[in-house]
């Protein structure tokens, strides 16, 4: 890992006095945390780090930086919120410099809580296959396999499938065996009554911060979103979970065949709120029905934003 | 001499469940992977063992309040007069919040200066501050993210406190602090206990004993004035903001407030939540206007409102208690503790260049 | 000495008893409290504001822009902006609102006592000068000369037409109008308001500008005055923000230790000078 993010100095480096700010990733001052950072001098290359711990999807910064030339360090599931940014052009390509670099996995520290069967996490450092954990009963491991986050575990590509720059590529990611049961394989096991049920216990515990809505990267009417606007008056702005489930209903739906699922709302969400389960649901949907996956390909139209007579998966005509 | 008692662990949950009978019992509960303050419910237990997500604040501040109800009607016949009734809907009813740390405590009086000033009394808020009893749970040890004694305060202070529990081996020495607190030790879930006053205090030295050194933000409160003028400054140390409002909705001590009408049909509420000044749509004006129109601006007021205006309107005191929960739950790891120790920094070299 | 409610956020019901169509976009609404109790014992200084409220839309705040010398009614001016201002302009007379009122500081109409007054009014900003200006007139004797420099966009866009053309009569004053753009039937001036102060060139000798309207003429209006040699004690404005409490507590329209609907909105240069430019 230090090799590779030697490297990836050496190519920030390189391409700094062309680019007026390159997004990657710091060591948080926490920990359990890493943090953007946004280099615009050689001297921030120091704080420069990667790796599993460094989950922040850095695209979601993109749109505010359009009209800059700016670098950004990116991973495959990186590249494909940068993709659907295209595609809606929401960002320009020839402003946006990818540093790509080969993943292993990005660790989801809720799960590393869980696995710590609740102790107090001091620190969290991830080796090549296991998570060490140090609470304060001591330092135990935990395999990678258990803790990623969601996404890892459907990862199309390691790499990023747009890049300006590479680093090296090396071999394996730590995803190697079954996926744990998601949120989403739960919700499935249940009654429509269970699930709603779920989703009810589930947001009576959300504060209303948006960060799920913020960290979004393909959340971009944040000026007139639905959750503030009182003309349209659709969010009722009562401590009530239907209202504040209604949110994430018309969040789910304005990003369905657009989310790359990230994650990045689940992970930003400080109440731990599964919402990603939600935009899982409706990409599954959007995969049955129109045959398409967000952000593989910048040729490709998102299939809601397009229009067809026929589409080929729907076939209302045959059926009456 | 105030009262002292013992209360054995597993007292707890009947103690809980007899206040709930003449009080709303506010306490920790895990709910999901947080653990949140809520209505205790037995079935769900209480969770002790670290700090809560959710601060205490709902008790005196709830994220929604409803200030008054309206009905319109409206005569059938000519000239169709229409007339609109207000009803005032002041809190009733006892609480008590079992469980906050000394952090959330001491932020319940931040808030004290503030509603109920010399000048503005705001009756919704004092109606359940009169009634409220704040049973604190001094804290074993700082976590992680935990700045308490860098802002004035303490793992094991009092201020603000009804009751204040002190753990020991298989329970808590309770201690009132005022009359209040006094009425809730009379409960016979508690044993006598006058003699464990000393070992308790003891307990709490050696917490303060654990304490590091490190440097303090108390005082700072002018120097950070020469840092108004410099955007460039609140710009570098926004860039990451997401501009959510995970840090004030989680923050013992924001309390700011939206008010909305939700009207259904001929009669509605006037409600007032919790907002964010962190939200572009805090301070943006209907002609399209905003006074604070970028995240830089918007942090300048944070952390300018915690360090620096409060303190001056207000003894010098500062409107952080150092829970660190804005630095535990920030989805970019913002950390305040660096920024405001930046500013600090920044504002002495700013300093120093004026008097040279 | 206050006529507020107890309960500081309940508003008192209010009946509109006429509606002025003053321009395009503004309305003036006065209004008479429902309690004859309330109106009798309602004290307000210039300056004053209070929140109107149209129950199911919210509040907006506004000044009183009649004068506390005249209390057949309230008056308040509101330009169409937003949801809350499209919907009062929707209100007829007889309908009901409520009014919060008085909230915050006035201008120092005392310590102006035996000075030169040059108002300065950019559209919608008229209104708060409207009041101060009534207030002097009806004590004229306590002021010396009175200035007015009122602009709009158009003259279409010029609010209290029945009085401006009083003001341009009286002999104990000086009006002097100007529009960004001009008709053919204009008589007055076409250009910036800062641009025409220049041209009256008041004179800074004992006397106080008192100035409003959007930020960005205040801005360079305040730099004229400072051209001409005004200094900042000599300046007063006062702002608008957005605001819910309207006491101090909620905490949106702050400029660092000042609370704009508490210590505000008006404030002199100088005052402002000490805060963060959130203008």
């Amino acid at each position: 890992m230090v090799q590779h993010t030697q490297e990836l100095r050496k190519l920030i480096a390189q391409a700094l006095p062309e680019l007026d700010v390159v997004l990657a990733w710091t060591s948080g001052s926490n920990q359990l945390a890493s943090a953007p950072l946004f280099i615009t001098a050689e001297d921030d290359l120091d704080k420069l780090d990667f790796g599993p711990m460094h989950v922040q999807n850095l695209a979601a910064y993109l749109p505010s930086l359009k009209g800059r030339k700016v670098g950004i360090v990116t991973r495959g599931c990186d590249s494909r919120t940068i993709i659907e940014l295209l595609q809606e052009k929401l960002i320009n390509r020839d402003e946006i410099t990818i540093f790509g670099i080969p993943c292993t996995g990005a660790v989801n520290i809720r799960k590393v809580r869980e696995a710590a069967d609740g102790q107090r996490l001091r620190s969290v450092e991830a080796g090549k296959d296991i998570v060490s954990v140090t609470t304060d009963e001591g330092v135990r491991t935990i395999p990678m396999q258990d803790v990623l986050m969601e996404k890892c575990y459907n990862c199309p590509s390691q790499t990023p499938l747009i890049h300006d720059h590479m680093v090296t590529e090396r071999n394996g990611c730590h995803m190697t065996g079954e996926a744990p049961e998601s949120t989403l394989d739960k919700l499935d096991a249940m009654e429509p009554d269970a699930r709603f049920a779920f989703w009810e216990e589930s947001m009576d515990r959300c504060i209303r911060c948006y960060a799920c809505r913020n960290a979004c990267p393909l959340c971009v009417c944040k000026d007139s979103c639905v959750a503030q606007s009182r003309d349209p008056h659709w969010v009722d702005l009562s401590d009530n979970p239907r209202e504040k489930l209604m949110f994430q209903a018309i969040h789910a739906l304005h990003t369905a065949g657009r989310c790359t699922e990230c994650g990045e709302c689940e992970r930003a969400c400080p109440m731990g709120i599964p919402i990603l389960a939600m935009k899982q649901a409706l990409n599954r949907r959007i995969k049955h029905l129109f045959d398409y996956e967000a952000g593989m390909d910048m040729e490709n139209t998102p299939p809601l934003f397009m229009f067809r007579q026929q589409e080929e998966h729907i076939k209302e005509r045959d059926a009456r | 001499m105030s009262t002292v008692r013992f209360l054995k662990a597993r007292d707890i949950a009947p103690w809980l469940e007899e206040l709930s009978r003449d009080f709303t019992v506010l306490a920790p509960a895990q709910h999901g992977s947080s653990i949140v303050f809520r209505e205790f419910d037995p079935a769900r237990g209480i969770e002790l063992s670290q700090l809560s997500t959710t601060p205490a604040k709902r008790a005196l501040l709830p994220p929604c309040e409803t200030l008054f109800e309206y009905e319109t009607t409206k005569t059938l016949e000519p000239p169709y007069k229409t007339s609109i009734e207000l009803k005032p809907t002041l809190p009733e009813g006892k609480s008590v919040v079992f469980g906050a740390r000394p952090c959330d405590a001491r932020a319940m009086q931040i808030f004290d200066r503030v509603y109920n000033g010399d000048q503005v009394k705001d009756p919704y808020y004092t109606a359940r501050r009169d009634n409220a009893t704040i049973v604190t749970l001094a804290c074993s040890e700082q976590e992680e993210a935990c700045f308490c004694d860098r802002v004035g305060g303490s793992p094991v202070d009092a201020t603000g406190s009804d009751i204040l529990l002190t753990p020991l081996k298989a329970g808590y020495v309770a201690e009132a602090l005022t009359p209040k607190g006094e009425k809730l030790l009379k409960s016979t879930s508690f044993m006598k206990a006058e003699g464990l006053r000393q070992e308790a205090l003891n307990s709490r030295n050696r917490i303060l004993e654990q304490v590091p050194e490190r440097s303090s933000f108390l005082d700072m409160e002018r120097n950070l004035l020469s840092l108004f003028g410099d955007l460039g400054f609140w710009d570098k140390t926004a860039e990451a903001c997401l501009s959510c409002g995970a840090c004030t909705y989680l923050c013992p001590t924001c309390y700011c407030f939206n008010i909305t009408d939700e009207t259904r049909g001929e009669s509605g509420r006037r409600i007032r939540t919790w907002d964010n000044c962190m939200s572009s749509q805090f301070t943006l004006e209907g002609s399209g206007h905003n006074p604070r129109p970028s995240k830089a601006h918007r942090m300048r007021n944070r952390i300018g409102h915690k360090f620096s205006y409060y303190p001056q309107l207000h003894d010098k005191t500062l409107a952080c208690v150092g829970c660190g929960r804005c630095v535990s739950n920030c989805p970019v790891s913002f950390d305040i503790r660096n920024a405001v120790a930046c500013a600090i920094q920044q504002a002495g070299a700013i300093q120093e260049q004026a008097h040279d | 000495m206050t006529s507020n409610p107890p309960n500081v956020y309940l508003p008192d019901m209010a009946t509109i008893v006429e509606v002025v169509q003053e321009t395009p976009a503004i309305k003036t609404f006065r209004v008479v409290l429902n309690s004859e109790e309330r109106m009798q014992a309602f004290n307000f200084e210039p300056g004053q504001v209070g929140q109107l409220s149209v129950l199911g839309v919210g509040e907006s705040t506004f000044v009183i822009n009649s004068p506390p010398t005249r209390k057949d009614y309230l008056q308040f001016s509101v330009m169409k902006v937003g949801e809350l201002t499209s919907r009062l302009h929707r209100l007829k007379a007889g309908d009901q609102i409520g009014v919060r009122a008085p909230l915050g500081n006035a201008f120092p109409y005392e310590s102006m006592k035996g000075k030169n007054i040059v108002f300065i009014g950019g559209g919608i900003g008229m209104a708060p000068l409207r009041t101060l200006l009534l207030f002097m007139l009806d004590n004229r004797a306590d002021y010396g000369d009175i200035t007015l420099l009122y602009g709009a966009r158009s003259p279409r866009d010029m609010a209290y037409g029945y009085e401006v053309e009083e003001w341009l009569q009286r002999k104990d004053m000086r009006t002097v109008l100007t529009v960004d753009n001009g008709t053919p039937e204009w008589k007055h001036k076409v250009g910036l308001i800062p641009n025409i102060l220049r041209e009256i060139n008041p004179s800074p000798e004992n006397t106080v500008a008192v100035t409003c309207g959007p930020p960005i003429m205040i801005k360079f209006t305040v730099q004229a005055l400072q051209e001409l040699g005004f200094d900042d004690e000599q300046v007063v404005t006062t702002l608008e923000k957005r605001m819910k409490c309207g006491v101090g507590i909620c905490g949106r329209c702050n400029m660092g230790t000042s609370y704009v609907c508490k210590d505000g909105p008006v404030y002199t240069l100088a005052q402002l000078k000490q805060l963060p430019n959130e203008m």
